[in-house]
């Protein structure tokens, strides 16, 4: 080993014997993660130094169960982990730049694709805050749209959630079940909107189409049978000994831990604290609706697991409710032809399957938007893996991992 | 010619080298034996032991590959109607050759070993865990007098054998030089070897009752008995799953770790160590573990029938073998022309009513259909005539649809149940299989010593 130079050394810097790719290079061969030279933090320069007995591994991009491209680099001692970076950036897309070289109208397809489990919810806080830029109003046919079928949305990601919660469990068939019930919605939605998987639904000032009779009859149609449907579904791991067995305890979380993390949606709704944008900060019709915020107070992953499970429920209720009554009238508002705000900023967030999605828009007074950030849940959720994981075994921080339920398009943006 | 064979893979080079040998030692030995004749015939007849040795590995090797594609498609399949999927349907009658396509096609794969990897151990590897398995299958008896040997300690040398597998399992995990496979190959070592004692322990309570470690012995004692010249019982409740239940669930649970099978199927988790110990392997490589891991399901299936499930035994007094009173022999010359006779008339009488029903179907048409379905007849009576005069076929399907049975529960359990966590596995092991095991031997013992006192 000591004949084949460090990675690294052709770039003609002189590499100190006490850099760690030497180290690492001469304790343990080829196929390590190189660890940035110098390192870059503290923090970085005492990660990548090995204890006695530990290794590293390195989990993902391309790993059955990250969600996606995410990498994590595990330090782990046996099946322990001790300690783990996560490496992000490989599903970068710089969504907030090309918004910011779009016209307002332009910018919503960009915002879709940003989690592609729950497009609604991307394009919801970015036409938010246009809205408060231009000072339009939705009239409420369509704000009743707008929260049918976000709703629908929502129902969609929890029953995938619930199948990969599964499914990085080893549970082969809740995933398929969970399919089932996406691709009705799937069906459903692209009646509404005329697309299964991101939608490009809602507008500046309203939506895009109106309800018709095709997507009334499916919704008819699974309505009819959608909660013994969801719970017949469910039941195959809520009842399950090895499943709730594996789930109850783990990565437990308490309510200050999660205040400290920003932790929004499901997964600070499982700590007990009852957190609702739709109710904390009321926007669009959710004060004329009717439902409850279903809370757990274990913190832990079952918990995250049932307190999703309870929001499908609730969003069977807002649905009913909404079909009930929703107003006739127009689906877009009056607006200009050229849409050119004042300059200012708005700030817009809403309540998304997975927590906060927010949108914070400066406006510079041409006809794009100068500044554009987006707001997502899951990168947020992400960063406490670094609280959660250290401590379990490999198996189990992959469920840690999946009761977050993040989603790398929006980590990545 | 040249360039076709500078593209085959190396399993395919062997596998083109290795049949026309086969075929020419063949033949040269059936030559042999014609033209050397009587001391070879002398010789082999008093050494049967090594024929039936011999004839009994081949077979057993012969057989062990459509056992693992039958459990594979039977897997997908049933796997795929329990998450309301259709599954395999292309390939066959509904899909069935589907994995034998995946067989092939696993054959002509490239074969290559990474970078860095102990190339004669990564190689080794497969050979030892399908081997370990193969062996597995020599002692188990399929039906009255078809087994391949018939040890007396054939129970020892089946745990023996199987825990052969776990080496194969670290030889792999530690060769392949990526953490993934290692962390599988130490999973399976720790799994196998914990397992592997409430498995052995969950046994000798039977051992006990049955005083024998021959397979066969255990298996007869499950049947009918002689009582004064007269065969009496066979009922199912002679099984010694009735007289042994806790054990049978010790065995049946650990038996699950032993195969590697979900919820046990740690050395494989895929949402967490990727494959486990065959991350690195491709092609047959990866075909040797993918075939032994079912071939292993088959075993420990049949295992569990062999010793709580009364084997080959039926589960009710059993009125066969019956003689027909009809021995072909006897017929002579009229035999030929039975033989000669039988399928004509045959065919022209079921070929007749659908010549006559439809005016537009040729006569040769006709005569195909009448002789295909005198065929199908015929194989009808002849497979029921077996089955009646033979015990032995009676026995091998009683035995294989038992098997198949469990088989069946143990791809049921893949589709229903998520895996466990390994301290959970372990824990199981240790705090409640081997405490139950010991208990259940401890109350064998005592019921025997209070039953029956020497």
């Amino acid at each position: 080993m000591s004949a084949a130079p460090p990675r690294g050394a052709a770039d003609g810097r002189e590499i100190p014997a006490d850099d760690p790719r030497v180290q690492l290079d001469e304790a343990l061969g080829v196929f390590e993660p190189v660890p940035p030279y110098p390192p870059r933090t503290e923090r970085e320069a005492e990660f990548y130094t090995l204890g006695d007995g530990e290794m590293f591994i390195n989990m993902g991009p391309q790993h059955p169960s990250t969600h996606g491209v995410l990498r994590i680099v595990l330090k782990i001692d046996g099946e322990n982990v001790v300690d783990l970076d996560p490496v992000l950036g490989y599903l970068h897309r710089g969504v907030e730049k090309l918004c910011e070289n779009a016209d307002y109208h332009h910018s919503i397809a960009y915002l879709d694709p940003l989690e592609y489990i729950s497009s609604l919810f991307c394009e919801w806080p970015g036409v938010m805050a246009f809205e408060k830029l231009l000072d339009v109003t939705p009239p409420p046919r369509a704000e009743y749209l707008r929260v049918l079928s976000s709703e629908l949305n929502r129902i969609l990601s929890h029953s995938m959630f619930i199948g990969w919660m599964a499914l990085d469990l080893g549970g082969l068939t809740p995933i398929l079940y969970g399919l089932i019930e996406r691709d009705e919605i799937a069906e459903m939605l692209a009646a509404l909107t005329g697309q299964r998987l991101l939608f490009n639904y809602f507008r500046i000032g309203g939506v895009n189409g109106d309800l018709n009779h095709e997507f009334l009859s499916r919704l008819g149609d699974w309505m009819s049978r959608a909660t013994t449907q969801i719970e017949a579904n469910t039941m195959l791991l809520n009842e399950n000994e090895i499943f709730v067995r594996r789930m109850r305890g783990l990565g437990t979380m308490d309510q200050a831990t999660a205040l400290r993390m920003c932790m929004t949606g499901p997964n600070i709704r499982a700590t007990g604290i009852p957190l609702d944008f739709r109710r904390a900060h009321p926007y669009s019709v959710f004060p004329e609706l009717d439902f409850d915020i279903p809370t757990r107070d274990e913190g832990d992953c079952l918990a995250r697991y049932l307190v999703r499970i309870d929001e499908i429920k609730q969003s069977l209720r807002i649905i009913d409710q909404c079909l009930h009554q929703m107003p006739d009238g127009p689906i877009m508002a009056k607006l200009p032809r050229l849409l050119r705000p004042r300059p200012g900023r708005a700030y817009a967030a809403v309540e998304g399957p997975r927590g906060q999605y927010a949108a914070y828009v400066i406006s510079d007074g041409t006809d794009q938007p100068f500044r554009m950030r987006i707001h997502d849940p899951s990168f947020i959720h992400l960063q406490s893996v670094g609280t959660l994981m250290p401590g379990h075994l490999i198996a189990d921080a992959m469920a840690v991992m999946a009761s977050l339920d993040p989603i790398m398009g929006g980590v990545d943006k | 010619m040249a360039r076709s064979w500078s593209r085959l893979t190396l399993a395919g080079k062997i596998l083109f080298t290795v049949i026309p040998i086969l075929f020419v030692l063949t033949v040269g030995l059936v030559l042999l034996i014609v033209i050397a004749g009587k001391p070879i015939v002398d010789f082999l007849a008093a050494n049967i032991w090594l024929v039936r040795f011999v004839v009994a590995a081949t077979a057993i090797l012969l057989m062990s590959v459509p056992t693992a594609f039958l459990i594979i498609y039977m897997e997908m399949k049933v796997i795929a109607l329990m998450n309301l999927r259709i599954g395999p349907d292309r390939v066959g009658p509904f899909g069935s050759l589907l994995s034998v396509v995946h067989g092939l096609k696993v054959l002509m794969k490239e074969d290559f070993s990474p970078t860095g990897a102990d190339r004669l151990v990564f190689t080794l590897a497969p050979v030892a865990v399908f081997m370990a398995t193969i062996m597995a299958l020599l002692v188990i008896p399929f039906a009255p007098g078809l087994f391949g040997a018939d040890m007396n300690i054939g129970l020892l040398y089946l745990f023996a054998v199987s825990g052969l597998t776990v080496v194969g399992l670290l030889m792999a995990g530690w060769s392949s030089f990526n953490k993934y496979s290692l962390l599988g190959g130490l999973r399976s070592a720790a799994q196998v070897i914990s397992y592997e004692i409430p498995l052995t322990l969950s046994v000798v309570g039977l051992l006990l009752l049955a005083g024998t470690m021959s397979l066969n012995q255990i298996v007869l004692l499950q049947g009918p008995h002689l009582v004064n010249g007269v065969a009496t019982g066979g009922w199912f409740t002679d099984w010694f799953v009735f007289r042994q239940p806790l054990g049978a669930l010790i065995f049946f649970i650990a038996a699950t770790a032993e195969a590697n099978r979900t919820p046990f199927d740690l050395t494989e988790a895929d949402s967490e160590i990727v494959a486990g110990f065959a991350t690195e392997y491709s092609g047959m490589r990866f075909g040797f573990f993918f075939f032994a891991e079912y071939v292993n399901v088959f075993v420990v299936s049949g295992l569990i029938v062999t010793l709580f499930f009364g084997g080959w035994n039926a589960p009710f007094p059993w009125p066969w073998p019956v003689s027909v009173g009809f021995d072909p022999g006897s017929l002579g010359i009229g035999l030929l022309l039975l033989i000669a006779i039988v399928p004509v008339v045959g065919t022209l009488i079921l070929a007749a009513p659908f010549f006559l029903a439809r005016s537009s179907l040729p006569a040769w048409q006709a005569i195909v259909i009448g002789f295909v379905l005198f065929n199908l007849l015929a194989i009808v009576a002849i497979a029921g005539w077996a089955f009646i005069s033979f015990d032995w076929v009676a026995g091998l399907l009683w035995f294989l649809g038992k098997s198949y049975v469990f088989v069946f529960t143990f791809v049921w359990m893949r589709g229903t149940l998520p895996r466990v966590r390994i301290d959970q596995l372990m824990g199981f092991a240790w705090k409640w299989l081997l405490p139950a095991s010991l208990l259940n031997l401890f109350v064998t013992a005592l019921a025997i010593v209070v039953v029956h006192p020497k």
